[in-house]
């Protein structure tokens, strides 16, 4: 196998990133640098991400931005083997930017260019930072999915799982919203949660044992909102209870779900359980997770914390994989806010993801 | 020098490749277009740099930075400063509304030339200069009632696609203005000469929305804390 680098941007939502990455000889993953924009200040205020805002603070930040990733890395463009870019899902005029420039970096390199699906790079991930063999179980859960896949190859995603409604990310976020924590509210949640005591507030645990590894995040958010109103006006430590019940009833539903994906899979077992996306940083979803591996003696991969929110090395590491096999798009790729990992839609999902 | 100039802010995508010693458009492409403008800008200059000595040649990259669409603008910036990370030239940003004005620049008739882009519910991006190019009235977003007073001194002649509103309601309040009926989209030569001439320094590639983001604050508020 020949050694590869590959540039990757990422311009999906809020994050402005770009890396670059290397795979050897043998197909090992490194990862030479990883810059990393958030514009989480940028939409504080309004306490979510606004399109707009995001379109504008992308088409700024992301030249300097590639320039920084090939100085971090220590290589210029002509080192590159091949230009990555999130073609999609995700805000369509952020997508835009990031696609349009790999483009045209690519074209005026006269270097090849990849268009990842967001997903695949989230999908992909364990293989560049733990050299995961196919197939594999990925949780991804994150601000805009939830979704439980059979990763059998590169391009080759079967979805077992997704939600019917809101994502677990949206959840958490809603959450905070709602008990005036700051945005971003998942690691406000968390925080929050370790001062708290999970089991004053018996909150649901929406799809637990169904067989259908789906999830369903709206009827848990809406509890919390019912027992705080009953509750309300607030103490600190309210707060902290609810944030604590809420993400102890997330974590039951996530570890419930894995175990119904992996009944599944009984037949042709993974080689490890990975999890992916922002809230798999969360330290108690973690804990979930490696008590499960534990039981049933599966390997468990969770990317490190920067790696599990949006970032530029996923997409890097995707389109290497894509390249090399021998996938390469041209000029004329169309962004698509909407690219489901597998063509498999169940009307139950209602198309959520 | 040799300029790529590249236009997406309005209903068009243009794509040229301008020799500026030569004073000469070496090769050209625009397609009309309403929307679709980030899939059809890449093949377009993949097609122009092929037929126009490809990007080896280039000295600059010049782009609308708008007033225009905002997406449009976007992807044109994005295109325009990605070619020049990879080739090591400078981008510039050429001001939509002096592009649509500049082929009416420099006449005889001596008249106001006014560059107006409907930006809706009867506002125009607008700028105004003098028969010598010289800026009067500097790109803003304004009402069409306050751009007829704005203008109501001297004799103007209007293009883009907000001078058609502009002489009617000028009509109304008993002003005439002159209208040249060309496209709604700027010249695509007048980009690429405006950005040969531009300052690297003073004309970056960033985009001129001329309008904040439009936002509103929505989804429930936050229960009542209790004060300790």
């Amino acid at each position: 196998m020949q050694a590869l680098r590959v540039l990757g941007i990422e311009s999906t939502c809020d994050e402005t990133a770009a890396a670059v990455v290397e795979a050897d000889a043998a197909g090992r993953g490194k990862i030479l640098s990883n810059a990393v924009l958030s514009q989480i200040a940028e939409h504080a205020a309004y306490g979510g991400v606004v399109p707009e805002i995001a379109a504008r603070a992308h088409i700024d930040a992301l030249d300097p931005l590639i320039r920084r990733a090939l100085d971090e890395a220590g290589c210029t463009l002509a080192d590159i083997d091949a230009v990555a870019a999130a073609a999609g899902p995700g805000l369509i005029g952020g997508v835009m930017i990031g696609l349009t420039m790999g483009k045209a970096i690519a074209l005026a390199t006269k270097k090849p260019f990849v268009a990842v699906n967001h997903l695949e790079g989230h999908a992909l991930t364990p293989r560049l930072t733990d050299g995961v063999e196919f197939p594999y179980l990925l949780l991804l859960v994150s601000g805009g999915h939830s979704q439980l896949i059979s990763v059998e190859g590169v391009g080759e995603y079967r979805r077992l799982g997704s939600t019917v409604d809101d994502a677990l990310g949206e959840a958490f976020d809603k959450a905070a919203k709602l008990l005036g924590l700051p945005y971003p509210g998942g690691p406000q949640v968390e925080k929050a949660a370790a001062l708290g005591d999970p089991e004053r507030f018996e909150f649901p645990r929406p799809m637990a044992g169904r067989r259908n590894p789906d999830f369903s995040f709206s009827g848990l958010k809406t509890a919390v909102r019912l027992e705080a109103e009953k509750i309300a006006p607030l103490t600190d430590q309210d707060v902290f209870d609810l944030c604590a019940s809420f993400q102890a009833a997330a974590v039951d539903v996530i570890v419930d779900r894995c175990r119904a994906a992996l009944r599944l899979l009984a037949e042709k077992p993974p080689t490890a359980l990975v999890a992916a996306g922002g809230v798999a940083a969360n330290g108690a979803i973690r804990r979930g997770l490696a008590r499960l591996c534990l039981e049933s003696g599966l390997q468990l991969a969770l990317p490190p914390i920067g790696l599990c929110s949006d970032n530029g090395a996923m997409i890097a590491w995707a389109g290497l994989e894509r390249f090399r096999l021998g996938f390469v798009d041209g000029m004329d790729f169309a962004a698509r806010p909407r690219w489901p990992l597998d063509s498999r839609q169940d009307p139950r999902w209602h198309g959520k993801a | 020098m040799r300029v790529l100039a590249i236009d997406t802010s309005l209903p068009a995508v243009s794509v040229c490749i301008y020799d500026g010693d030569a004073q000469q458009v070496v090769v050209r492409e625009t397609l009309p277009m309403q929307k679709g403008h980030a899939e059809a800008l890449m093949p377009m200059m993949e097609r122009v740099q092929r037929l126009g000595g490809g990007f080896a040649s280039l000295d600059r990259v010049a782009v609308t930075v708008g007033p225009g669409s905002f997406t449009g603008i976007r992807i044109g910036v994005a295109a325009a400063r990605g070619i020049a990370l990879a080739c090591g030239i400078k981008a510039v940003g050429v001001s939509t509304l002096a592009a649509l004005a500049t082929p009416l620049l420099f006449s005889a008739d001596e008249l106001i030339v006014v560059a107006a882009i409907d930006a809706s519910h009867g506002n125009v991006f607008l700028s105004a200069y003098n028969s010598n190019g010289r800026v009067l009235t500097s790109p803003r977003l304004i009402s069409l009632s306050d751009a007829c007073r704005l203008l109501a001194t001297g004799q103007v002649i209007a293009t883009g696609s907000g001078a058609e509103g502009l002489r009617e309601t000028a009509r109304a309040l008993g002003q005439e203005i002159l209208v040249d009926h060309c496209e709604a989209w700027p010249d695509i030569a007048a980009v690429a000469k405006l950005g040969a001439a531009a300052d690297p320094e003073t004309a970056p590639a960033r985009p001129l929305y001329l309008k904040a983001p439009d936002v509103t604050l929505s989804g429930r508020a936050a229960l009542p804390r209790a004060v300790s």
